[in-house]
């Protein structure tokens, strides 16, 4: 089974077209690496179980969440890493990554 | 041999975070022992102008001339330059001035895994 990293930069409130993942990730392992404003659907149940049920696994930078003010506050399925993680994510662990 | 991450950057360095998220992971590719090439296309380019001098942010020109010292490879696309006004040589030491077609598809072939960080 092939694996594919979506890499997700935006806020869950501006405009991301989860349905993008489905489509592009039919059959595959799906995970999503969120950067930036996007570690907001860490800390929004909501906005969070919505993402969850469009992939398998989440990476959330602990940077970006820490810059915001959410330092270790990510919960449930959604994992905190740092930058040589992230690194081995995408290099070794999924097949190939596209940015949402 | 090492393999090479290939990230490819579409967003200029004052517009948002993106450019820094770019650097930092090209840090830790390179501290991991991977190579990298990183190409800057549409507002993407601007990161290799010499003389950035951001006052209150990281200056991300000066820390990929860093990156390029230790081995990155940096190719940003001259007709997006020449549309933002930028030129051959005034580029940061250490980077190129390059094209998709001769540049961006070499990576693409040699890469073994692509990032895109866009918006």
């Amino acid at each position: 089974m092939t694996s594919i990293l979506f890499v997700m930069l935006k806020s869950p409130h501006e405009n991301v077209n989860l349905e993008l993942v489905d489509e592009l990730g039919k059959g595959s392992k799906k995970a999503a690496l969120l950067f930036e404003d996007a570690v907001y659907y860490a800390v929004d149940k909501k906005q969070g179980k919505h993402l969850s049920e469009h992939v398998d696994e989440v990476f959330v930078m602990a940077d970006d969440l820490a810059a915001r003010g959410f330092k270790g506050k990510a919960t449930g399925m959604f994992k905190e890493i740092d930058y040589p993680e992230a690194v081995d994510v995408i290099m070794e662990r999924y097949d190939r990554t596209v940015t949402i | 041999m090492a393999k090479t991450m290939v990230i490819h950057l579409r967003t200029g360095s004052m517009m948002s975070m993106d450019s820094n998220v770019a650097v930092k992971l090209a840090r830790a590719a390179l501290e991991k022992g991977y190579n990298v090439h990183m190409f800057g296309y549409g507002e993407g380019i601007t990161v290799i102008k010499e003389g950035q001098d951001p006052k209150r942010f990281p200056n991300v020109g000066k820390e990929i001339g860093e990156l390029a010292a230790k081995g990155m490879t940096v190719v940003v696309c001259e007709t997006c330059c020449m549309a933002r006004g930028i030129h051959r040589g005034e580029e940061v030491k250490g980077t190129k001035v390059g094209s998709l077609t001769n540049d961006f598809s070499k990576f693409i072939k040699e890469g073994d895994k692509m990032i895109t960080i866009a918006r």
